[in-house]
């Protein structure tokens, strides 16, 4: 009995530490943007006035509209994209799919910044095809900054979470309930409607919802393609760093706005898909068919099309790394390793090595406590296991610049002085892409039967020498596929790094957005390369050791 | 070396349900003791504080007269077969035979050869080092029984160890089971809530129903003597029809089935005249007749079965029965026969109509 209370213990004693760092590192820290956003700093009354601020002129409040707007579109045509994609995977045998879909994967896990990138080397002010476009056809044509711009990067980058999703609801679709619809005289297009849509509907709402609100937090795509065109985001990031002195209370009233919104859109989406969910399992998933004829044609014409537009980004970066340049700013049309010259060896390599060793700390650390938080909060429930539960959703539904300038505020006064260090960093890190492990880790658990445990127990082993011989390694599969997109995000994290970084933590996706928006192509893409090449690499270096072909969202 | 078992009064709550209360066993050493009852009685919970991973709100068990409520799971030395087996999926099967006597600090040398004995005990050596999910259901079994067999457990408790396998599979493997319990002698608790594999496998049954023990007793007592209706109702099938108690001058006891048929009684505890009872038939107990002073009614339906036939007939009563004929005696009846039937008066049991408890005298 004894043993077992002190075990308890133990168990209690995690909870609690994992619960007091929540505390430090995200309820507090979000304390101070609603507090600075809804109080007077001066007189400590409540007030308004930042809201009022915010309506009172069209040149913000139009950045709401315009969040709304890029969101609304490109979530829309991303699901228009997505379903016809998977479907046609799913269902018409199409030359190299297994390659269709990693290319695919590789797409979606790249960061959006990257793609923003590329395509202004496409067709952007004086990009490739601009030019071919504007000598050809001898026309004024300026690229594709702002609204389509932007839109054009977020679908090509969104549709893949809508495609994997309804890949992986698809392959859950018995073929039987298809065939005994049409034993029942439905007819093809019949079936899709009454049969194959109800079924993956709530698939298609929690696709499109993780979509809407990835696309609406995202920073630095607006920021690098928008021009004039500015979102919430990129508000909140200007009204926080602007030159003019920055206003603070202003900057958590945008933001507060901003969790109300996303928080809201959360909830919409927790209740919708309890709603409508179903549990399926097929014993007889869709069975690919060899198409004939035009049918044949056209899907392999539109899923390559797709494929390589949804690619494209990640190989103009690689291409354009390689390509000479003057002064960093013009291409020359030569081949060179010019940009690798000047990033590796005429200049710090801090960025690099920073990137790696920041994400590589934030990568240990989330693997250990998304392990507790997700057995905790599965096995050992109790009342502070479920308010961790709930909190560790929260990143999800904080933005990245929200995140950055809640750190801020939290830790640039001493006691924690962490503003600028290497910490701050990490803790911007772990708490963006805990979620990922997290969910995949707690989706394991659910699957490994209570019946292990009590088997180890009874054979002898204690609790803790059950943890970590049975059930941590029956976790890490799970572990494993939710870090992986935790490490790849990681790398590719933007809109808190570029609020918390120093010169001393800079990392890579800081250094390419700074590059680009000096201008310094050559360098950027260099950058860009590195970055895509590793994200590439790990993710084939996962498959390889898991021998999965798919990741975990 | 086998050691007994002793439940004492035992209580289990879960929130403000009782589910077993003040439940008493005893459990002899060595023995293939059972726990059958339908689902939802109690006979997991039971086991599992047995075992420990159920606390015991009152009462007390005892392992060799000694209290263990206390002592942690992993310090009681029980071994246990779950209903899903619980095989480590990330070990081999040597490694999951292993795992116990690893944590249990023994030396290379008793670990080998343990291992060495229990894998041929259960019949397992040629798939050491396979991945468990390379192994057939039966296999696993044998893996789950081998793993918690070589830690030399005083007491080996199995929980529906059976019933994710086939039945022609559950058949072989309960004479494994059977088997190996013998060979190893070790004191087993086996959980059931199939009566035919309860009655096979077991030395004594205890059969529960709502968290309440109905009877303790070996596995032909119970068939062929339940003390209730509901052991009779549960073990086996018991045709139930409405009787009442006569008695003559010469103090001879009688069931009055109807106004024509009587059967003398020789086995009735106290009885009272008139006294209602229940009178539980199982199908072989009926015996087809010509004679008028008997029970009548019309077949329903039959069912061949090759070795005997199966008939269902309605009583003139309502009641509905099912007689069993063994195939040799005739041609097969056609449905709508009338037929008449007597009981065999020396097997059939007689329940109070109000207690449902039996009224047959012990040993009777
Ligand atoms: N952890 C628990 N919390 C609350 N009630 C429980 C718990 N475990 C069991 N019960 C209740 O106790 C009763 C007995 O359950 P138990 O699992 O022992 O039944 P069983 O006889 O093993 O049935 P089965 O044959 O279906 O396995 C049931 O009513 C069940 O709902
Ligand atoms: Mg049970």
């Amino acid at each position: 009995m004894k043993q077992k209370k002190s075990l308890f213990n133990l168990w209690n004693a995690s909870s609690l530490i994992i619960l007091g760092l929540t505390i430090l590192f995200i309820l507090y820290p979000l304390f101070l943007i609603l507090n600075k956003g809804m109080f007077d700093p001066e007189t400590g009354r409540f007030t308004l006035q930042n809201f009022y601020h915010f309506f009172d002129r069209k040149f913000y409040w139009i950045t709401l509209r315009n969040s709304f707007e890029v969101t609304i579109v490109s979530t829309a045509l991303a699901v228009i994209i997505g379903i016809p994609m998977a479907y046609m995977l799913r269902r018409v045998k199409i030359f190299g799919s297994k390659f269709v879909q990693i290319l695919i994967i590789v797409s979606y896990i790249s960061p959006p910044f990257i793609g923003a990138y590329a395509w202004i080397q496409l067709l952007g002010r004086s990009g490739v095809v601009t030019k071919f476009i504007n000598d050809t056809f001898n026309m004024n044509f300026d690229g594709i900054y702002g609204f389509t711009g932007i839109v054009l990067v977020l679908t090509l980058q969104s549709f893949p979470l809508v495609f994997i999703y309804i890949m992986g609801a698809l392959k859950n679709l018995d073929s039987s309930l298809i065939e005994a619809a049409e034993s029942l005289g439905y007819s093809n297009f019949q079936r899709m409607i009454k049969i194959v849509i109800p079924l993956i509907l709530p698939t298609i709402f929690a696709s499109s919802l993780l979509v809407f609100m990835r696309v609406i937090a995202d920073f630095g795509t607006p920021m690098l393609i928008g021009e004039g065109y500015r979102t919430m985001p990129v508000l909140i990031y200007q009204q926080f760093l602007s030159e003019v002195g920055g206003d603070a209370g202003f900057a958590a009233a945008i933001a507060t706005l901003f969790i109300f919104v996303t928080i809201s859109l959360f909830l919409l989406q927790r209740i919708l898909s309890r709603q409508y969910s179903y549990s399926m399992s097929a014993l007889r998933p869709m069975a690919v068919q060899q198409s004939k004829g035009i049918k044949n044609i056209l899907s392999h014409l539109v899923v390559y099309f797709v494929t390589f537009l949804a690619i494209l980004p990640q190989m103009v970066v690689i291409f354009t790394s390689f390509l000479e340049t003057r002064g960093g700013q013009v291409y020359t049309g030569n081949f060179s390793l010019q940009n690798y010259q000047n990033i590796l060896f005429n200049r710090d390599l801090s960025m690099i090595t920073n990137t790696y060793k920041m994400g590589l700390y934030a990568i240990v650390i989330i693997v250990i406590l998304g392990i507790f938080i997700s057995y905790l909060t599965v096995r050992k429930r109790n009342m502070i296991n479920s308010i961790l539960d709930t909190f560790s959703m929260f990143p999800f539904v904080i933005p990245g610049s929200v995140l950055g300038i809640a750190l801020v505020f939290a830790f640039s006064d001493s006691p924690l002085f962490l503003t600028g260090t290497v910490t701050i960093m990490v803790v911007a890190f772990v708490i963006r892409r805990m979620p990922y492990t997290i969910r995949s880790s707690t989706a394991i658990i659910g699957q490994i039967h209570p019946s292990i445990e009590e088997a180890s127990i009874s054979l002898g082993a204690s609790e803790a020498k059950t943890f970590y011989k049975v059930v941590v390694p029956m976790m890490m599969p799970g572990v494993l596929a939710g870090a992986i997109m935790s490490w790849i995000t990681i790398l590719g994290e933007l809109s808190a790094s570029i609020i918390l970084y120093a010169s001393n933590t800079q990392t890579l996706s800081v250094s390419i957005y700074t590059e680009v928006i000096r201008g310094n192509f050559g360098n950027a893409s260099a950058y860009s390369a590195i970055l895509t090449v590793t994200s590439i690499l790990s993710l084939l270096i996962f498959f390889k050791l898991t021998g999965k072909k798919e990741i975990s969202l | 070396m086998s050691v007994s078992i002793n439940i004492d009064k035992v209580v289990k709550r879960f929130g403000n349900e009782t589910v077993i209360n003040g439940l008493s066993l005893n459990i002899k050493p060595g023995e293939l003791f059972t726990l059958l009852g339908p689902s939802g009685c109690g006979k997991t919970t039971l086991l599992r504080m047995i075992i420990g991973f159920n606390s015991i709100e009152d009462g007390k068990i005892e392992i060799d007269n000694k209290v263990v409520n206390d002592i942690p799971v992993n310090k009681r030395k029980m071994g246990m077969v779950f209903q899903n087996y619980a095989i480590f999926p990330h070990m081999s099967v040597a490694d999951n035979i292993a795992f116990g006597l690893k944590v249990n600090n023994l030396s290379k040398a008793e670990i080998n050869k343990r291992m060495e004995d229990i894998m041929k005990v259960v019949r397992i050596e040629a798939h050491k080092s396979k991945k468990p999910d390379k192994l057939s259901g039966g296999q696993q079994q044998r893996v789950a029984l081998a793993r918690a067999l070589v830690i030399h457990p005083k007491v080996l408790l199995m929980d529906e160890p059976l019933s994710n396998l086939d039945a022609k599979l559950r058949i072989e493997m309960r004479n494994a089971i059977k088997a190996i319990q013998q060979q190893v002698g070790i004191t087993t608790v086996y959980v059931t809530h199939d009566q035919e594999e309860a009655l096979a496998i077991s030395d004594r049954i205890a059969v529960m129903n709502g968290g309440v023990i109905q009877q303790i007793g070996k596995p032909e007592d119970i068939y062929s003597r339940p003390s209730n209706l509901f052991v009779a109702q549960f073990i086996g099938t018991s045709n139930v029809i409405k009787g009442k108690i006569e008695t003559d001058e010469s103090g001879g006891v009688f069931v009055r089935l109807n106004e024509n048929y009587k059967e003398k009684m020789d086995n009735l505890s106290e009885i009272k005249k008139g006294q209602e009872v229940i009178v539980a038939v199982r199908p072989q107990e009926f015996i087809l007749v010509e004679d008028e002073s008997s029970i009548k009614g019309v077949i329903e339906s039959t069912m061949f079965l090759g070795l005997n036939t199966h008939y269902f007939v309605k009583l003139d009563t309502g009641e509905k029965v099912e007689v069993i004929q063994d195939a040799e005696a005739n041609e097969i009846m056609p449905e709508g026969t009338r037929v008449h039937l007597k009981l065999k008066s020396k097997k059939i049991n007689l329940f109070d109509s109000a207690t449902e408890e039996s009224l047959i005298k012990a040993g009777g």
